[in-house]
């Protein structure tokens, strides 16, 4: 009843969340990070597992008898679930509040299912003799030794009677003296022999469950890094150590002062690897940053070159899993890239990039999709590797599939095409192309227009 | 450019030729010249004749000095006839000098003949010259698909201070396509060899440029920098660290990398990159890793045998050329092997240069770390090099580990020979560590004792000093006698308890009494159920006053007693009101009052036993938590 309760409470939660306002409307680089994405049903099993189930049946717990200390961890609990209804991260917040529940839940049960089980182990007289002493309680008078004797030879028959029993003198009692509620319903927690056994056994075998699956999700879903991805083939253990490999490359073949763009998430990781700086970082406080970086990754190969080198970058990279099927890549967060910098820079409009409100790269995708630079830097001669381009991330085959690059030239890609490294081709020979145009102009305008400054050297 | 500057230099040198430095007279000179790699070795064997009265002891070589700045290993030996070429040979002493009225641009090397040459003998030398960065890639930078072109640059003729009466050249060079060679009268291309001469009676510094521009399709592995650590453990081990600044010496890559071109076609494509080296290791070598300063590297593989342990390592990338890398190697190696002891001095004999094959490095410098405490060290090196001696600060250091440093510079593979540090080392040194950590943990826990074991109050009232008289107190029983104590208490308390939970039974017994009164009106059973109860409570009045006294004289029930106390209290209240309560009930009963008005004369008492009940049970919790 109480399981089903808090189930709806919390997914009354996740739909209220779910229809986020102002964050994902007006802040698009909060509602970005898929660590602020709210909770799914499945994230809350894989987190605290078996404590989605014993939370419920610790706040009952708490209820009874509810004192400061207990009303307090009823409170924390509810703001803690709210919190963590808001986004994934906050299941941090849930996590030590669910243990405390959990814990209460379960030592309750304990103390339920060890007391039944002691009243009823023969051999212990104190207690048979209180036992003995309750129950007859009912009947007529009886002498003291009478009645021990008569509690140890009915030990065995006695459980469901004496349930009964119990629980019609708790109806009495409940009308008569509510002060001995307490006291006398913690008599009365009297459960089969068996039953109480057999649940004793269950519990301990759900936290036995319980520890290998913590043990199974710190090791593969909190610890294993996500720089060094592995995969598992019959064959064998796969190593995809490509991020490294291409931060390596950057931090001892490029020069101290040249300056990596990149989308946001692997800011951080360039910093600290690469020993490079970076236009921007994990640290999203700049958001017109960000917006930029997003603006020129959204745009055509020029507009994008002019503001890459206005920002004074070297290099642009990217990261790439169509190759290998490697999903948290570029091109599936890049509608986030057109969104952020569509917020600061209105020119970039999210409806240029979709097809009838789809996203997609395949040979239905807008022009505006398969000319903007993250497009051309992810596929850029992808389509030679197998000659149809088929992106193993979006089981699709990409939509254009030749081209060439004429201001970015490819610098470096790692063994699996995970992270793409491109240089900036440098701006003198365009300089040059257009000093050539200004000065001799009438003559250049009647053969025919230059084209592309730079493929013009 | 360079072509220039040769023939300046033979023009230089021209006029000097008819210079003659002493009797000696060169009759026979085969040269080899291996192109193969990157580090260019050149064989010379030399038949010497001596023409003048006097004996000779010394032999000069010569190299223009833009050869002799890159000459990184230079070594004579004397070939004393057919049979005996094989084995090793002892090699020449060599130094360098500078006789009198040579020209300036020539720099000598004197290999000094032990037994020397009379008058008419003949002696044939073994001379090796390795160079390192000799070759330049011409063009300097090539595009991915390309293989690097470079040129070499030597003398048709052997260089030499003496009379040269025949001499051959044969330059060895790699299997691929050759860009275009001097051509001289019988020079001439068979296979991969080029060869020149034979050519007679070339006076003294004959000299005549040759260049070879050639195609090496082997990437020039280079290490700008490699420190070596070889730390000695006297617990059994020698674990040796070298840090690789590696990079690409050849052509420098134009243009894209395209790993596309790289995957797809790398016996093309990716010729000019080198993506394995292979590192040769002792047999016994264990605990080798591989890492760069952001971890673990994981391409790499370890074949071992009886005989030695091989290591491929690859880089994180594909070098192409130009290109930098830097990597962290490191192995442990038993330390019975390499360390011997002689004369009550101990010493380590181990290798000098890199465990990776056919790699040039630039700046080499080797640190043995000697154990904390020893003493009286001195290297002995095959060759000179520069030394210095540091410490090493490290684990459980007190004064730091005495560090032997050398420093090479341009050390080819033929550096690899081994060398030996001299060491004196008190064995009772060894102990010093585990001693120390050991009397660390002592004295820690002597302290702990101590600490524990003092009391630093002031004040007379202080709980601690308090709570010290009071165990002084209890000291004074013998231990026995304390257990037993407390046990007598546990029991009083248990059986206390045991009177009350039956007295509140009774009262129960009561309260059902009354029920069934009202349920069928029988005053007589509710009577005499009163009268038995009346008794068995006395009883237990009676049997409850001799434990309340004990209680009271126990000193472990101290702390409880007040509230022992208080529960027989309460309790003897409680059943005042009981018994008031059921005297009310009956009374009413048999004057055959309402059940309302019942209630009304007994709502005062209820209220009272219900209180009163609580607070009970709340003091037996409390007692029974004892």
């Amino acid at each position: 009843m109480a399981d089903h309760a808090s189930f709806f409470l919390v997914h009354h939660l996740l739909w209220v969340t779910n229809n986020r306002t102002y964050a994902s409307k007006y802040i698009p680089i909060i509602a970005s990070v898929s660590e602020h994405q709210p909770p799914t049903w499945p994230s809350y099993f894989m987190d605290i597992n078996v404590l989605a189930f014993l939370v419920p049946a610790g706040i009952i717990a708490c209820f009874s008898p509810l004192s400061d200390a207990s009303s307090f961890v009823v409170l924390y609990i509810v703001t803690s679930v709210y919190f963590s209804g808001v986004m994934v991260r906050l299941m941090l917040v849930l996590a030590p509040a669910a243990c405390i529940m959990s814990g209460i839940a379960l030592s309750e049960a304990f103390d339920v299912f060890a007391r039944s089980i002691k009243f009823q182990l023969p051999g212990l007289s104190e207690t048979s003799w209180s036992e003995a002493a309750d129950s007859s309680g009912t009947h007529e008078m009886q002498s003291d030794i009478a009645k021990t004797d008569k509690a140890e030879d009915a030990a065995k028959e006695r459980p469901l009677k004496k349930g009964k029993k119990k629980e019609k003198e708790k109806e009495k009692d409940l009308a008569e003296k509510p002060s001995l509620k307490s006291r006398i319903e913690k008599r009365l927690l009297v459960l089969p022999f068996e039953a109480s056994l057999i649940a004793l056994l269950l519990i301990i075998l759900l936290g036995g469950f319980y520890v290998v699956h913590c043990v199974w999700a710190a090791a593969e879903a909190y610890s294993a890094p996500s720089i060094v991805l592995t995969s598992r083939s019959h064959d064998g253990l796969h190593v995809f150590d490509d991020f490294r490999e291409a931060y390596a490359w950057l931090s001892h073949n490029t020069d101290v002062d040249d300056k990596v763009a990149s989308w946001w998430d692997y800011g951080y990781q360039t910093t600290a690897m690469a020993n490079r700086t970076v236009i921007v970082d994990n640290n999203t406080w700049n958001n017109t940053h960000i917006a930029t970086v997003g603006t020129a990754m959204s745009s055509p190969e020029k507009a994008a070159w002019e503001i890459f080198n206005s920002l004074d970058v070297k290099y642009v990279l990217v990261v790439f899993g169509g190759l290998v099927g490697y999903p948290s890549d570029d091109i599936n967060k890049f509608l986030w890239m057109v969104r952020i910098g569509g917020g600061v820079f209105p020119h970039i409009k999210e409806p240029d990039y979709l097809r009838d409100g789809q996203y997609r790269i395949d040979s239905q995708a807008t022009p505006t999709m398969l000319n903007c630079l993250m497009y051309k830097l992810s596929y850029y001669r992808f389509v030679e590797t197998d000659g149809k381009g088929f992106d193993r991330v979006r089981r699709t085959e990409i939509g254009k599939k030749y081209f060439k690059l004429s201001y970015f030239e490819e610098a470096f890609t790692s063994h699996h095409w995970m992270v793409r490294i491109y240089k900036l081709k440098p701006s003198r020979n365009r300089i040059k192309g257009k000093v050539k145009k200004s000065k001799s102009g009438a003559r250049q305008n009647t053969c025919g227009s230059l084209g592309n400054p730079l493929q013009n050297i | 450019m360079g072509c220039r500057i040769d023939l300046l230099f033979f023009l230089s040198i021209a006029f000097l030729s008819s210079y003659v430095l002493a009797d000696l007279i060169v009759t026979k000179v085969d040269r080899r010249i291996d192109l193969t790699s990157h580090i260019i070795r050149i064989i010379s064997s030399v038949k010497v004749e001596n023409d003048g009265d006097d004996p000779v002891s010394a032999f000069l070589v010569a190299f223009p000095d833009h050869h002799a700045k890159h000459l990184a290993f230079l070594s004579a030996s004397q070939n004393e006839g057919k049979g005996k070429t094989k084995g090793p040979r002892a090699s020449l002493p060599i130094e360098a000098s500078k006789p009198e009225g040579t020209p300036p641009s020539l720099e000598f090397y004197s290999i000094t003949l032990p037994k020397g040459i009379a008058k008419g003998e003949t002696l044939t030398l073994d001379i090796l010259a390795v160079f390192a960065h000799i070759l330049k890639p011409f063009p300097e930078q090539v595009a991915q698909g390309d293989f690097q072109l470079v040129l070499f640059q030597d003398s048709a003729y052997y260089l030499s201070p003496y009379l040269v009466k025949s001499q051959t050249l044969t330059v060895k060079l790699p299997d691929a396509r050759i860009e275009s060679y001097t051509k001289l009268e019988k020079s001439k291309v068979q296979g991969s060899e080029l060869k020149y001469g034979p050519y007679e009676n070339q006076p003294p510094f004959s000299y005549t440029p040759i260049v070879v521009h050639y195609e090496s399709r082997k990437p020039f592995a280079v290490a700008q920098k490699l420190v070596r650590e070889i730390e000695i453990s006297h617990w059994g081990n020698v674990q040796i660290t070298e840090h690789y600044n590696l990079i690409h010496g050849g052509a420098h890559l134009k243009g894209e990398f395209s790993r596309l071109d790289y995957q797809v076609n790398p016996q093309a494509k990716g010729a000019g990159a080198f993506s394995r080296l292979v590192a040769r290791l002792p047999p016994r070598v264990h605990s080798i890793y591989y890492r760069d300063e952001i971890g673990n590297i994981s391409t790499s593989r370890v074949w071992s045998d009886s005989k030695k342990t091989e290591v491929e390592i690859e880089p994180r990338y594909p070098l192409f050329g130009g290109w930098k890398t830097f990597f962290t190697f490191g192995y442990s190696l038993p330390l019975k092997d390499y360390l011997f002891q002689s004369e009550g001095k101990r010493f380590l004999n181990i290798s000098f240069g890199s465990p990776i094959e056919e790699l040039l490095i630039e700046e080499l410098i080797v640190k043995v770390v000697l154990p904390e405490g020893s003493r009286d060290m001195y290297v002995s090196v095959p060759y000179p090099m520069e030394q210095w001696q540091e410490t090493k600060l490290s684990h459980l250091d007190i004064v730091g580990r005495p560090v032997v440093a050398l420093r090479k510079t341009n050390a080819v593979p033929e550096h690899n020979q081994h060398f030996q540090v001299y060491y004196k080392f008190n064995s009772v040194s060894l102990l010093r560590e585990p001693l120390m950590l050991i009397l660390g943990f002592f004295f820690l826990f002597v302290a702990c004792i101590v600490y524990t074991h003092t009391d630093l109050s002031i004040s007379k009232s202080s709980p601690s000093y308090l709570a010290k008289l009071q165990w002084d107190e209890v000291g004074q029983y013998s231990l026995v006698d304390f257990r037993k104590s407390n046990l007598l208490v546990q029991t009083a308390v248990q059986q206390l308890e045991n009177i009350i939970n039956r007295r509140l039974m009774i009262y129960d017994k009561l309260e059902v009494s009354l029920r069934d009164l009202s349920r069928t009106g029988n005053i007589q059973a509710c009577k005499t159920a009163r009268k038995s109860a009346d008794t068995l409570l006395k009883e237990l009045s009676k049997e409850l006053k001799p434990l309340l006294a004990f209680l009271q004289s126990s000193p472990q029930a101290a702390r409880f007693f007040s509230k022992a106390e208080e529960l027989v209290a309460k309790e003897r209240e409680l059943q005042e009101k009981l018994i008031a309560k059921h005297s009310i009930i009956v009374d009413c009963y048999e004057k055959k009052l309402s059940g309302r008005e019942i209630e009304n004369r007994i709502a005062l008492h209820q209220q009272k036993i219900t209180a009163l009940r609580q607070e009970v049970d709340d003091l037996l919790e409390f007692i029974e938590g004892i």
